[in-house]
């Protein structure tokens, strides 16, 4: 490669950088309602995301350390960006035109060097001891064992003749059974293990079919599970 | 009626809007009020269970039991995703095609026969799921064959349909006669993306009719029984077809409003043009995307119609989302105004709500509900999304942030050029665009976390304190449900306000004057007066633009890819 050629690669890529940096300048201190608005809503939506995804790495790699840093960048961009870019920055703007008092003019000057240490000195505290709001939980999903019971038994229900047989596989969890049909209450069993009969004719037909509904409730009378079932009509 | 279809036409029946020049007819101008109206009406009603809905799925609120919750449901999916979308969309029909063109409606006794059929249709599917008793089945908008619904919900959803065909007839009547007048010369733009639209929309509608006349048929016990596998696909085609008009409706809508009221100029037509035809060919096909969990269809199948043959329309979509910038700064540019990176962006008028609503629209509709459209489309990520909240995230980021915001944005147009009324309040108008994207964006993106980030299952009542009879808890997303919950409240305060400023200005704002619109009109002008070709100008703001956009959909999509790895492992 020539001299020339380099001079020129480097004076490219000089520029181009420098040309980045006052477009980046620009952008931060750009001031006008609208600029306020677009920075503010999209740091927050920036501020979301790295809140979230930080979190979420974290959950499969906990061993990451540095997303505890991610994390806190994002969680203090929520309030931090729209803090910054509609109160803060048109604030110190403001000052530099008209501040008279030797504090004011320093604050006005130094005002977005200050503004960025507060952020990032947060940052840094919120990643080396994180808040709990800052930290989603993801390891929560199943219970210890402390909760209600998993309900989840199978119907099982036979057909002899004019009667309709259904037995529960566990009984376990359920206070009482209620059998609907339509809007049609069926019974209601009380005791375990909630085997019941019901009679054909006392069922809806829905579109050609005998139709009936079982739900197993709680104490509260909360329904834990639903099962719809559907009987042949009569002759079939 | 109220002085609302009273405008100043001449003695052929024409009057020239003083914003888009455009020679307007008598004949397109009183239905497209009509149909805007009728729309409005049914946001309206759609918005009330916005709010009994949004305040069941935030359990601190808890606000419907599990029995009356899919109605109410089914009531804000009906209202919302069909029938202010439809009305609306046959409005922006004749706007594209009579309007644009400058010619009357023709046979416009079809544009009220269709206004009161699919009127007719609406109230009965209204009534017929409101009044959903058992054994039937609140159908929400995924009415699948054999949940058994009333069958005056089947039978209004076939004469609604019946209704939007029989509305879109005037508008093909009038490009027929248009091009048998015109044979060699093209269609405007923005009456091209309405005759996509239009194609589309027959296309949806007759797979509907197929559909839910095969459902009536057998609800009436006409015929025994229904092939389920068979249903979900001819489902489908109007389930999905719907929101494809949607899309279609709302890029029309974009090219338009960017152009009367920011100044845009199409930087090439043949490119946009180009973009329309690809939708024609593909994105139907993205309603497969819902079928891509269902064991009846072979993954050969699935993996053409999503992961192959969808990226053309996503192709057309990219290409829209980096065209319609391009003309905004290119026109901008053109005109002197705005220099810099972004001058010709942020020195844009920002107060006008029409403009505001298109920008958070395309924004909005690219980053949340562009991006994960074709995650959720692949075939393999789709597995981590289905029957998630995170669905319901993708397509409140679509029609809701995408269209509804456009055609809010149109709505604010309509009052001022067609019902010629100032707003009630200038001010709020401004505010308003600003209050409802951005709260609905937060809480469509929590939409999103919960489902993709937990799990939780949509359409449920109860997930949060306890999933029924379980073990299984999804306590831990209650941080981001209470975020959901508190900004879902500001979007709805967000959609009052729009309801309050648009019914409230077409009743009672103050009567404009021919030359009183000009506030809206573009800085420079609609024509930019001189100055080069529109390709002489830089358009490196809507470059780093894309470079943005395109650094959000790589992240995400990585993310996305890594969340599905983690979830076995295959080996040891």
């Amino acid at each position: 490669m020539t001299d020339r050629t380099s001079s020129s690669v480097y004076s490219f890529a000089s520029g181009l950088c420098r040309r980045t940096w006052n477009d980046v300048l620009s952008v931060y201190y750009a001031n006008t309602p609208i600029w306020r608005v677009l920075k503010s809503v999209g740091l927050l939506f920036f501020g979301f995301f790295c809140w979230s995804a930080s979190n979420l790495l974290l959950s499969y790699r906990p061993s990451w350390s540095f997303l505890y840093f991610v994390a806190a960048y994002g969680f203090a961009l929520i309030v931090w960006g729209p803090l910054t870019h509609l109160a803060l920055l048109p604030w110190v703007i403001r000052l530099r035109r008209t501040a008279n008092h030797p504090l004011t003019r320093t604050v006005a000057r130094k005002g977005s060097m200050l503004n960025l240490s507060i952020f990032l000195t947060i940052v840094l505290v919120l990643g080396i001891a994180p808040i709990s709001p800052m930290l989603l939980d993801f390891g929560t999903l199943v219970d210890d064992g402390t909760g209600s019971p998993d309900v989840d038994p199978d119907l099982e229900c036979t057909v002899v003749d004019e009667l309709v047989e259904c037995s529960l596989s566990d009984p376990s969890g359920i206070d009482h059974v209620v059998v609907t049909s339509g809007e049609v209450h069926v019974k209601t069993v009380e005791e375990p293990p909630y085997d019941f009969e019901i009679r054909r004719s006392n069922l809806e037909t829905v579109l050609g079919q005998k139709q009936f509904t079982v739900e197993l409730r709680d104490e509260d009378g909360a329904t834990l599970r639903r099962y719809k079932r559907t009987v042949p009509t009569d002759g079939e | 009626m109220l002085g609302l279809f009273d405008n100043d036409y001449g003695p052929d029946g024409f009057r020239t809007c003083s914003v888009t020049g455009l020679r307007i007819h008598r004949s397109a101008e009183n239905p497209t009020k009509l149909f805007a109206l009728t729309a409005i009406v049914a946001l309206l009603v759609g918005g009330i269970f916005a709010f009994t809905v949004a305040m069941t799925r935030w359990e601190f609120v808890g606000l419907l039991e599990a029995g009356d919750f899919y109605t109410h449901l089914s009531m804000h999916a009906w209202n919302l995703l069909i029938f202010w979308m439809i009305f609306m969309e046959i409005a922006i029909l004749y706007v594209g095609g009579p309007m644009v063109l400058g010619r009357r409606l023709s046979i416009p006794i079809l544009a009220k026969v269709g206004w009161a059929t699919m009127v007719l249709g609406a109230v009965a599917v209204n009534y017929g799921i409101w009044t959903t008793t058992a054994p039937n089945e609140a159908p929400l908008l995924t009415a699948y064959v054999p949940n058994p619904s009333e069958p005056l919900f089947y039978a209004g959803v076939i004469v609604f349909l019946l209704g939007a065909t029989v509305a879109a007839l005037p508008f093909f009547a009038t490009l027929w006669v248009e091009k048998r007048e015109n044979a060699g010369q093209t269609l405007p733009l923005v009456t091209f993306a309405a005759f996509t639209t239009a194609v589309i929309a027959v296309e949806a509608i007759l797979g509907g009719l197929a559909a839910f006349s095969y459902a009536f048929l057998w609800r009436m016990e006409i015929i025994a029984s229904v092939d389920a596998a068979i249903y979900r696909q001819l489902y489908w085609i109007a389930g999905h077809g719907t929101q494809q008009i949607n899309l279609v409706a709302m890029i029309a809508v974009w090219y338009f409003l960017t152009h009367v009221v920011g100044g845009a100029e199409v930087v090439s037509e043949k490119v946009s043009r180009t973009a329309f035809i690809l939708y024609l060919f593909f994105i139907n096909l993205g309603a497969a995307h819902h079928l891509l969990s269902d064991p009846a269809v072979s993954t050969g199948w699935r993996i053409f119609n999503t992961s192959y043959a969808f990226y053309g329309a996503t192709f057309a979509s990219l290409i829209h989302a980096f065209a319609i910038p391009a003309g905004i700064e290119a026109g901008r540019r053109r005109r002197g105004l705005g220099g810099g990176l972004f001058g010709w962006l942020t020195g844009a008028p920002w107060r006008n709500p029409m403009f505001s609503a298109t920008i958070f629209s395309i924004i909005l509709f690219g980053f949340l509900g562009g991006i994960t459209g074709v995650i959720m489309g692949q075939l393999q990520l789709n597995m981590t999304w289905h029957n998630t909240l995170a669905t319901v995230g993708h397509f409140h980021a679509t029609v809701v942030l995408g269209t509804t915001v456009a055609f809010m944005g149109l709505t604010y147009f309509v009052i001022r050029t067609l019902f010629m009324r100032q707003f009630i309040s200038p001010k709020l108008a401004s505010v308003q665009p600003y209050l409802y994207s951005g709260a609905m964006a937060i809480a469509t993106l929590m939409l999103m976390y919960v489902g993709i980030l937990y799990g939780v299952p949509r359409r449920t009542t109860e997930v949060v304190e306890n999933i029924p009879g379980t073990e299984f808890s999804l306590s831990a997303a209650g941080p981001l449900f209470s975020v959901f919950g508190v900004f879902a409240l500001l979007a709805i305060a967000g959609g009052v306000l729009f309801l309050v400023l648009a019914v409230g200005s077409v009743l009672f704002g103050k009567r404009i004057e021919p030359g009183d619109n000009d506030d809206i009109t573009p800085d420079g002008g609609l024509a930019a007066d001189g100055g080069e070709s529109v390709h002489h100008y830089e358009m490196r703001g809507t470059f780093v633009l894309c470079l943005v956009f395109l650094t959000a959909f790589v992240i995400t999509y990585l993310l996305n890819w890594y969340l599905l790895s983690q979830l076995w492992k295959i080996g040891l």
